[in-house]
């Protein structure tokens, strides 16, 4: 069964339209294109004179028409058509679906009876435009190059710069002079610049004296004339003088440790800024392969540093006499134990409220002593009477919390229980309940507890441990000393 | 009788059938049109809502409007297969000889009402499977023929989980509707209210009857459909799989599995009842879209995103069907579109 000719018709329409759509489309397009190439062609109008304006028409309007050309010249299929047309007239696909189906072998029954419903309604249809008009995005520029046109149409032609390089050949310029010297304007007008002799750079020492002459007297074009009466004309600089007394500017520029770092992060500590310039120093090199000179500045500022405060100063100044005597590695030693020092005193100066507590901090020296590790025993812990960190002291006057009874009931089940002591020193017996509790262990808790308190610190200055997990070790021991 | 007079016959029948429901049932319009679909397309529908909503006595009225056998099993957990299939049982005749007589079960009906189908275990919810795949059970090694046509529609309630096991996926994807029972509006519940506190009781009348659906099923096989209406639905099923190199960001994003073959089917035979039953004979983009929830909302998985963020599997397809539109759209020219 053919497709019925009302329908056929409705597609073809309907392609028509597109393709015009499309031709308008794509004509503006080139016409955009063309105007914006004429634009061009213009500016060249002065030397291409009339036929700028002959072939800027002909670009516009061959840009236009091959926009129009190709427009038309696309076939539009009829399967593209009929949707159009069925949502145009809201057809619910029939014209589509009877395109597709009409002639098909396999169509079924009701495919007549969708043919005959199809025609009759396109039969009723009234023609109309069912293409909506879709400007391109060129359309809103096109004013754009068509008014640069038409201002270069009207405007004086734009001045060309001359083409051509200077001849550098010097029969060249003779030739020149014979052929015009006939015409003495045009010699005029033209004649070569007088060709000095290049001088050859020098570094001269200017005598300002000798210009400004030992008499005084001033020459024509003598600059010392502008001073002559001031005591100024007679000085003569003395540049080297200036600099073996120096300015105090250059002295603070000498002083580089004086210097604000501009580049450094003041948030962070010395020890950040020293414990980086050692890993740029030292990162992958072997001993041999570190240079003196580097490792010497990091030293004397690790020794500058330690005199302000610290007490690194002793390895700092041990490094620098290994490194004099070229031994290297002994010097590198001594910067990591200096290291070492700084990074103690800077956890020690962030966690304020550290394990050590105000009492230990104030005592200063002593506790420098204790953090090197000297003194250092269960009779020498002196756990102050700062809050929080003894039972029976400061906020809390007793032990917190029982023991739980589950411990005191089960025999399996191992435990510690303490009781607090009083004495020259208060103390925290503990005992092993449950199952263990024959063993009699009997340590002195806060002793055994100070001890472990004082590794750990150790532990956390000197080892690596990641910095994420020195707040949860020291909460832990915290923990155990409200305990 | 022509194949423009039969289809005319469907558009009456199914409108009649609808008129006949639309007596006992107020409102609900929408799923009494996808249940008659479901039907006349040959698959089976699953209604969910919250108990009182009237899905039981939707499907009772559909039973009554039609001359054909209904049997309802209401699904508990101690629901054995043998209760839903039936089984053999020693007999004795007149002679005193014993043998095996095989007893039907509720299954052998026109129309079976599975209600609250999620609260059976996941044996007896399978006992279902091959009655709804085959139209056929096998019971003792014997496969038997169940009536045809055979429609079954099941109700489950979607807010109590305690005591219920959910659909399995294969399960789902036997039925070619999941259709949701919402509340009813306030006029439509004055109306319920005013029908079913009067003592006088609506009849139903018998509109159609077996062989008649049969016959308006093969017709609707016939109803022609584009080439691009039905690339739309291959699209929008593919859309549905996150897998697929052009399915939409929100597939890639919440989505776990896609829809199956099935669920094509049942979107273009849907799409074709409702084409025929709306008096045109050709399928439309419009039907699919139409059709695209009931037929899909079943079949999609959601992944864990999906789930934690509350994903509405019909927002998610909505979002598909017009991510689909769009892109397809923009594949052409402007004049095109």
């Amino acid at each position: 069964m053919a497709h019925p000719l009302p329908i056929e018709n409705l597609v073809w329409q309907v392609g028509r339209q597109v393709r015009l759509r499309r031709a308008e489309h794509a004509g503006v397009r080139g016409a955009f294109w063309g105007a914006a190439v004429a634009a061009l062609v213009l500016v060249f109008k002065g030397p291409l004179g009339a036929l700028a304006l002959g072939l800027a028409a002909g670009l516009v309007a061959a840009g236009t028409l091959a926009g129009v050309a190709w427009g038309l010249a696309r076939r539009v299929g009829a399967g593209d058509a009929a949707r159009v047309a069925d949502r145009a007239f809201a057809l619910d696909d029939r014209v589509a679906t009877v395109l597709e189906w009409a002639e098909r072998p396999d169509r079924t029954p009701l495919v007549d009876a969708l043919v005959a419903d199809t025609l009759a309604r396109v039969r009723a249809l009234e023609p109309r435009r069912i293409v909506a008009r879709v400007l391109p995005r060129e359309a809103r520029w096109l004013p754009v190059p068509a008014v640069a046109g038409l201002l270069l149409l009207l405007s004086p032609p734009v001045p060309m710069p001359a083409g051509g390089l200077p001849d550098f050949l010097p029969s060249r310029g003779e030739e020149e002079r014979e052929g015009r010297a006939d015409s003495t304007l045009l010699e005029e007008r033209t004649r070569p610049l007088a060709r000095e002799p290049l001088k050859r750079a020098m570094l001269e020492e200017r005598d300002f004296a000798q210009r400004a002459g030992a008499s005084g007297a001033a020459s024509a074009g003598d600059l010392a004339a502008i001073f002559k009466d001031t005591s100024l004309s007679g000085r003569r600089p003395d540049f080297n003088s200036f600099l073996k007394k120096g300015d105090e500017r250059l002295k603070l520029l000498e002083r580089v440790d004086r210097l604000p770092d501009l580049q450094s992060d003041f948030t962070s500590t010395a020890y950040k800024m020293v414990f980086r310039k050692s890993k740029a120093l030292t990162s992958g090199l072997r001993p041999d392969q570190i240079s003196p000179q580097k490792l010497r500045e990091l030293l004397e500022e690790m020794e500058r540093l330690g005199r302000k405060g610290g007490s690194w100063s002793g390895e700092a100044a041990e490094g620098m006499e290994a490194l004099e005597g070229g031994q290297t590695d002994r010097a590198l030693e001594a910067m990591q134990r200096a290291l070492d020092k700084m990074r103690a005193m800077d956890e020690a100066q962030r966690s304020g409220k550290g394990l050590r507590g105000g009492r230990e901090r104030d005592r200063g020296a002593r506790g420098r002593d204790r953090g090197r590790g000297e003194g250092v025993g269960p009779e020498d812990q002196d756990f102050g009477d700062f809050d929080g960190l003894l039972p029976g002291r400061g906020r809390s006057p007793t032990p917190k919390g029982e023991a739980t009874s589950r411990l005191r009931s089960t025999p399996y089940d191992a435990g510690v229980e303490g009781e607090s002591r009083r004495g020259r020193k208060d103390g925290y017996d503990t005992n092993l309940t449950g199952r263990g509790s024959p063993m009699g262990s009997r340590l002195q808790y806060l002793g055994v507890i100070g001890q472990y308190r004082k590794l750990m610190e150790d532990a956390i200055t000197r080892e690596q441990i990641p910095r994420e997990y020195h707040d949860q070790i020291k909460g832990y021991f915290q923990a155990l000393d409200e305990r | 009788m022509s194949q423009e007079e039969r289809a005319q016959a469907f558009v009456g029948a199914f409108q009649a059938l609808r008129a006949e429901v639309e007596k006992v049932i107020v409102g609900h319009g929408e799923i009494i049109t996808h249940v008659l679909t479901g039907m006349f397309a040959g698959g089976h529908v699953l209604l969910e809502g919250v108990p009182g909503l009237g899905k039981t006595l939707l499907i009772k009225t559909l039973a009554e409007g039609l001359e054909l056998s209904f049997s309802r099993i209401q699904f508990t957990p101690d629901l054995m297969p043998a209760d839903i299939v039936g089984t053999n049982i020693i007999v004795e005749d007149a002679d005193g000889r014993k043998h095996f007589q095989f007893q039907h079960g509720p299954i052998f009906a026109h129309i079976l009402l599975a209600d609250e189908i999620n609260r059976a275990t996941p044996k007896t919810q399978s006992a279902l499977l091959e009655g709804m795949q085959e139209g056929s059970v096998t019971v003792g090694g014997a496969s038997r023929p169940l009536p045809a046509p055979f429609f079954v529609l099941a109700t489950q309630n979607p807010i109590e989980m305690e005591g219920t096991y959910p659909l399995p996926e294969a399960q789902l994807d036997r039925f070619l509707f999941k259709l949701r029972v919402r509340y009813p509006a306030l006029e439509e519940l004055n109306a319920i209210i005013d029908r079913t506190t009067r003592s006088r009781q609506v009849a139903v009348h018998r509109v159609m009857s077996g062989p008649t659906v049969l016959g308006f099923r093969e017709l609707i096989r016939e109803v022609p459909i584009a080439s691009h209406v039905r690339d739309l639905a291959s699209a929008i099923v593919m859309a549905t799989h996150p897998q697929w190199e052009l399915a939409p960001d929100v597939s890639r994003r919440f989505v776990r599995y896609g829809a199956s073959p099935r669920g094509a089917q049942a979107l273009v035979l849907g799409a074709k009842v409702r084409a025929l039953a709306e008096g045109r004979y050709n399928v439309s983009a419009d039907d699919i879209k139409a059709l695209a929830a009931p037929a899909l909302r079943h079949r999609i998985i959601l992944n864990f995103e999906g789930e934690a963020e509350g994903v509405d599997t019909d927002t998610l397809i909505a979002q598909i069907v017009e991510r689909v539109e769009a892109t397809s759209a923009e594949r052409k020219e402007p004049f095109l579109r």
